[in-house]
């Protein structure tokens, strides 16, 4: 025990020393506030551009049209700029207006053109053109004030006058989602989705930063021929072990820095979102019962072991950095298959795929906690998967602690999965 | 304290294509220096693997001052220093130490005064510079190589096994590992170690064992040994360069059996029946002028080579070190 101590202590304390494992600590949380931080500026910036304003409108209804279309693109500003020009032609010069406003554009004058006429009018048909026309935001905002400029316009002729058609029209609708999972309503969807992919992604780096971490470790030491010392003088079975629970803490470490800090600077996030320009936005963590809280974690150490264990094997087998980035590719696939499916899972989280990719012992430990975060998961699934996991870390343990004591020792040439097989098979 | 150190019976290690070690029966009396020669892949390093329970025999057994070799508890009375050295790069001298120390039960302050003595006598750590606190990768080569000496001997083991210790080794070190060893065995402690230089062990060794392609090809103290193989042997030196014309007596086979040829010295086995009064005639009438002409007893390389042959040399045997 106190051997294995040892060992532990070497892992962690060497690695939570080194200038990596600062520098990672720190630059995390920043990693994932921008995860954060970014997409909700990007929403904010889902509204329409100033370039909406920038516009020319050829109107040629021989009406007052155009004009109000104008204002109503401004919406409710003041700011003379904001209100787009208007000229009004006879349809017969429409041609030649929009050749030359194509030119004006085309030497980045304005961003574009929108052509209003009868047919418009009618509310049958208008066409923008410009170089913001693939921009979702700009675009709807433009089919918004042609619907409330026509609808208006509807109004008037019906005998409404021009105060109400404004106050009829005016829907500042603002449209909010909630999640209902079978536990009952909780949290918004959005904050459980970015959530639920903050956990399967920080799981899924972990795992590969720190299964690499370890398959380093044992290539320094078989390399080093430290192996052989340390060998004389514990089990091999307590070095695996020493070396999985000591990386594992430095993980564990590392996480909790990175949850706690992530958390702090969402406390702060709005704050943050204001020195951005982007409006506050409301956005509740999902709570977070106690019992949640330690299922994470028993994925995380389960997941981690599983992935560890293998990794380690694989770099008692191969001679080099060179060699082990090689033969560590099917672990590798193992764990981007798991990584690929974090989207889909997210948006069918009830679905067979991810049913089955939460009990495969493989993709367990990122896609099960990704569902616990976003839907509720019946407790038959939860045993089935921890149960399915804790075997799946035994297989993986047993069969790495077999290939570790023999590939140790084995130096020259890398071993084919056949001779592998046969260390398997060997006593001791 | 129990009659033997190490007590190996009928021990065999097979891997996949080959048979390292086969029914190797050696007994290495406690508080002497034993040798394991053999030339490279003889199954040394096997045996001593075993030995440290790093790898289990197929069949047999191997006690260890009278407990079973698994026996967690006998692995803290062992030190071992294998062929291949190296210590964690990026660590801390000191720290590589400690973890060394604590791997073998010693702990604490314990550890740290042990440290401290063993870095200042081997003049590691001096009044100007401590290279406890540098880092492995720091260190000349010459310096690793002490820092290793301590990992092994910093527990103070009862048995401590060198794997090839002479490998690599500068003169100074290596006069230091002799020292140490001569040191080791005056208090009482077990020394093994394998090498197939027969120079080092011949000085060194109060017993033998020779293996080659993984059996045993004989054992036991080196100076029962050698009488074992008789007086049969005659050192003989020349001056001048008068070897040419002995080298075609040298040939005659019903003289001699064997001649190790090192230029102005000779060691020589007699054939069997032989006279080596008519061997020393016959050099004097060529013309030779013979400085020395001794029967000795045989080098421990002389009956290494009789006895493993030349297929011992083909594997990579190398001789005087």
């Amino acid at each position: 025990m106190a051997k294995l101590w040892a060992i532990i202590k070497r892992e962690y304390l060497e690695r939570v020393r080194s200038k990596w494992f600062l520098i990672a600590t720190f630059l995390g949380p920043l990693f994932f506030a921008a995860i954060i931080i970014v997409p909700a500026w990007l929403a904010s910036r889902s509204r329409a551009t100033t370039e909406v304003y920038n516009i020319t409108i050829l109107d040629a209804t021989g009406t007052n049209f155009g004009q109000r279309l104008a204002v109503a693109i401004a919406g409710d500003t003041t700011d003379k700029k904001k209100i787009p020009a208007v000229r009004n032609l006879p349809p017969a010069e429409l041609t030649q207006a929009e050749s030359l406003a194509t030119r004006d554009v085309m030497h980045k004058g304005k961003v574009g053109y929108l052509v209003v006429d009868q047919r418009t009018v009618a509310g049958e048909a208008a066409h923008y053109a410009g170089r913001n026309a693939s921009s979702i935001p700009d675009m709807s905002q433009l089919r918004n004030a042609l619907r409330e400029t026509i609808l208006a316009q509807r109004l008037e002729t019906i005998g409404i006058d021009n105060s109400r058609t404004k106050q009829l029209t005016f829907i500042p609708l603002d449209f909010s989602t909630e999640r209902i999972t079978e536990r009952g309503r909780g949290g918004s969807g959005v904050a459980s989705v970015i959530f639920g992919f903050a956990i399967g992604f920080l799981l899924y780096m972990t795992i590969i930063i720190y299964g690499q971490t370890i398959m380093s470790s044992v290539i320094e030491e078989k390399t080093s021929r430290v192996a052989e010392v340390v060998m004389s003088s514990v089990p091999t079975d307590t070095l695996l072990a020493g070396k999985v629970l000591g990386v594992g803490a430095v993980g564990l470490t590392q996480q909790i820095l990175w949850v706690a800090t992530t958390y702090v600077l969402l406390k702060l996030r709005a704050p943050i979102m204001a020195k951005f320009g982007a409006p506050p936005m409301t956005f509740g963590l999902p709570e977070i019962s106690m019992g949640a809280a330690i299922l994470f974690l028993l994925f995380f150490v389960l997941g981690f072991i599983f992935y560890s264990a293998l990794y380690a094997a694989v770099g008692s087998a191969v001679n080099s950095e060179q060699e082990a980035r090689q033969a560590a590719t099917p672990l590798m696939i193992m764990i981007v298959f798991a990584g690929v499916f974090i989207q889909p899972v997210l948006l069918n989280p009830t679905g067979t795929i991810a049913q089955v990719l939460s009990l495969l012992p493989i993709t367990s430990p990122i896609i099960m906690p990704i569902r616990m975060a976003v839907t509720g998961v019946p407790p038959l699934e939860m045993t089935g998967s921890i149960v399915l996991l804790i075997v799946g870390c035994l297989a993986a343990l047993w069969l790495a602690s077999r290939i570790y004591r023999v590939g140790l020792l084995m130096y020259g040439k890398r071993p084919t999965m056949k001779e592998m097989a046969r260390w398997v098979s060997y006593a001791r | 304290m129990t009659e033997y150190a190490i007590d190996i019976v009928d021990v065999t290690k097979r891997f996949a294509e080959h048979t390292a070690v086969r029914n190797l029966t050696l007994r290495v009396p406690t508080g002497s220096v034993y040798g394991l020669l053999g030339p490279n892949g003889a199954g040394k390093t096997t045996t001593i693997r075993m030995i440290l329970n790093i790898i289990a025999p197929d069949s047999g057994k191997i006690h260890i001052f009278g407990r079973p070799s698994s026996d967690t508890k006998i692995t803290e009375r062992l030190g071992y220093l294998p062929e291949e050295r190296g210590l964690y790069r990026k660590m801390q001298v000191r720290r590589v130490l400690k973890f060394l120390a604590e791997l073998k039960g010693v702990r604490g302050r314990e550890a740290e005064k042990r440290i401290d003595e063993w870095l200042v006598r081997l003049s590691l750590k001096t009044p100007e510079k401590d290279w406890g606190l540098a880092k492995i990768d720091e260190l000349s080569r010459g310096m690793q190589q002490k820092v290793q000496f301590i990992g092994t001997l910093l527990h103070d083991p009862d048995l401590v096994i060198l794997d090839e210790p002479f490998s690599g080794l500068d003169p100074i070190n290596a006069q230091a590992l002799k020292d140490t060893v001569v040191d080791l065995k005056k208090r009482g402690k077990t020394v093994i170690f394998s090498t197939h230089l027969m120079d080092n062990a011949e000085r060194l060794c109060d017993s033998v064992c020779i293996i080659a392609r993984g059996e045993k090809v004989l054992d036991g103290a080196v100076t029962e040994v050698k009488e074992e193989h008789g007086q049969r042997n005659i050192a003989l030196a020349l001056e001048g360069d008068g070897a040419h014309g002995v080298a075609s007596i040298l040939r005659d086979n019903s003289l001699v059996r064997r001649a190790d040829d090192s230029n102005r010295f000779f060691e020589i086995e007699m054939a069997p029946g032989a006279d080596p009064q008519a061997l020393l005639r016959r050099i004097v009438e060529s013309g030779a002028s013979v400085q020395r002409f001794e029967m000795i007893q045989p080098s421990l390389h002389q009956i290494f080579l009789q006895k493993v042959g030349a297929q011992g040399i083909e594997e990579g045997m190398t001789g005087h070190g």
